[in-house]
């Protein structure tokens, strides 16, 4: 069995040998890359500068929760506003691989930036087994590219150190848990990389990542409600994903043609494989209800994804 | 006791990784091996031969020396997926595109219990991810079924050779990782 004290101690041995100097990482606040970021602390120090990057496609509230909870576990962190950039290079941008290459792209970027600023040689990632897998490469066909791993551009100027990559989610919370990390962090529902970009299905313009950052927050809020109460086990990931396809609906009396959210919950122990979530008829209708009156706007439907993985995967794009 | 060394031969597959793990938890001691690695530096006990994207009718070169391993292997090898159609073929069987492709639940039946399906029940969802599949394995055994699948596990009739169609490895697998310890306790 995976032996989450022998792996923290095996790695802060390695890591100390391989890290000679300063190190940059970027943080999200999830549990990957705050778990990698903590066993990197304890080898290097205050040496290790966490850059929290505000993308613009980031859920609610979720920057200003992220750079207290660092600051709290005690994390040596900058925060970086570039969500103009990330809107501007996206500009239409359709096709799922280019988003996330150039978002890759944009992170290495702005990572460089400060690594220059602070002299640092390497870059460490949170990347994590499925990362790498599903990325392809030799043999295996690409699924999708991870963010941290096939949409790094080919020109770095570091050395990447990646102190998770041969376990899985489940193994890093267990790691988390070990170091210390609260309840809600190593607990804390899996979010991809490119962030809510990856939940609009067309150009992610900045008004559409407005929309699915609420739909994202209605559909956490009511299924962390029902978690809490028991009414449900918690579920592997659970979100919104906006259509650019749209609907017919009526709005008190009037015509509404408006665009359509997906909701998806999927249960899973790796990322690997999911069912979708079984999840009764009055939390979904609640969830519909919320989205439908709060963004009336913008969606006139809602719709639930019963796709298990394979086919699908979890994330859309 | 010793680690049982049972390797995985990575044929290309998305849960290559999955089998890595499932033996590790089972306590043995293994890695994943490119399966272009020469027979000679593999010094495993068994062998387990990943899936993979390659289609079995016309990439088979894909699988490098996964020929090597069938005829000069020592000790047992289970195939999944593509590694079990690569199996069939090899020992003069048929696969290619399946009557129905199948992903995600399937519903097995285990028609021989044999030593593969000891100790498990009758019944029992699998995982499945894919577009091939055996049409006829001569020399072996079938174990099981699905129902758009006639052939999803089969044993050869004289060497410790093992096939599976559905991936036992993959968490949403019922009674996967038991399947994964009776492979291994060919070897007790």
């Amino acid at each position: 069995m995976f032996d989450s004290s022998t792996f923290i101690k095996d790695s802060i041995t390695q890591l100390k040998d391989k890290i000679k100097g300063k190190a940059v990482m970027g943080v999200s606040g999830g549990v990957d890359s705050t778990t990698a970021a903590m066993i990197v602390n304890k080898s290097i120090g205050d040496n290790l500068y966490c850059i929290l990057v505000d993308t613009g496609y980031l859920r609610k509230d979720e920057v200003e929760n992220n750079i207290a909870m660092f600051k709290k576990i005690g994390l040596n962190v900058v925060a970086v506003d570039a969500r103009e950039r990330f809107y501007k290079k996206l500009q239409n941008v359709i096709e799922p691989e280019e988003k996330r290459k150039i978002i890759g792209e944009l992170f290495i970027r702005v990572f460089e930036e400060i690594a220059v600023e602070k002299k640092a040689k390497y870059f460490v990632q949170g990347t994590i087994a499925p990362d790498w897998i599903e990325s392809g490469g030799g043999l295996r066909d690409t699924i999708k590219s991870h963010h941290n791993v096939g949409g790094l551009p080919k020109d770095i100027n570091f050395e990447i150190v990646e102190p998770l990559r041969d376990i899985y989610k489940d193994e890093v919370r267990e790691v988390g848990k070990k170091l210390g990390l609260p309840k809600e962090i190593h607990q804390k529902q899996p979010f991809p990389g490119p962030g809510l970009a990856v939940r609009i299905v067309g150009e992610a313009t900045r008004e559409r990542a407005e929309i699915v950052r609420e739909a994202c927050y209605i559909v956490e809020t009511e299924i962390d409600q029902a978690v809490k109460v028991g009414k449900i086990e918690k579920p592997w990931q659970y979100f919104a994903v906006l259509l650019p396809v749209k609907a017919v609906g009526v709005h008190g009396d009037v015509r509404a043609y408006k665009n359509i959210i997906v909701v998806r919950s999927v249960s899973s122990i790796d990322g690997m494989s999911a069912a979708y979530s079984k999840l009764p008829d009055h939390l979904l209708e609640s969830i519909s209800v919320h989205i439908t009156n709060k963004l009336k706007d913008h969606i006139a439907r809602v719709v639930y994804d019963v796709t298990n993985k394979p086919p699908g995967t979890i994330e859309y794009e | 006791m010793n680690k049982k060394k049972v390797y995985v031969v990575d044929n290309g597959g998305q849960w290559t990784h999955r089998i890595w793990r499932v033996l590790r938890e089972l306590n043995c001691d293994s890695k994943i091996l490119p399966n272009t690695t020469p027979l000679k530096e593999i010094d495993a006990q068994a062998l387990v031969l990943s899936g993979g994207a390659a289609r079995i009718e016309w990439e088979s070169v894909k699988l490098g020396n996964c020929i090597e391993y069938l005829d000069h292997f020592s000790g047992p090898i289970m195939g999944v997926c593509l590694g079990m159609q690569f199996m069939a073929i090899h020992f003069g069987g048929k696969a290619g595109p399946a009557q129905v492709a199948e992903y995600g639940i399937a519903h097995l039946e285990v028609l021989e219990e044999d030593l593969l399906f000891k100790g498990l029940p009758k019944h029992f969802n699998v995982w499945q991810s894919h577009n091939d599949e055996v049409k006829e394995a001569p020399g072996f055994e079938v174990l099981a079924r699905s129902e758009r699948c006639p052939i999803q596990a089969m044993k050869h009739k004289t060497r410790p050779l093992y096939g599976v169609q559905f991936h036992p490895e993959v968490n949403n697998t019922e009674h996967g990782e038991k399947i994964y310890a009776n492979f291994l306790s060919t070897l007790d």
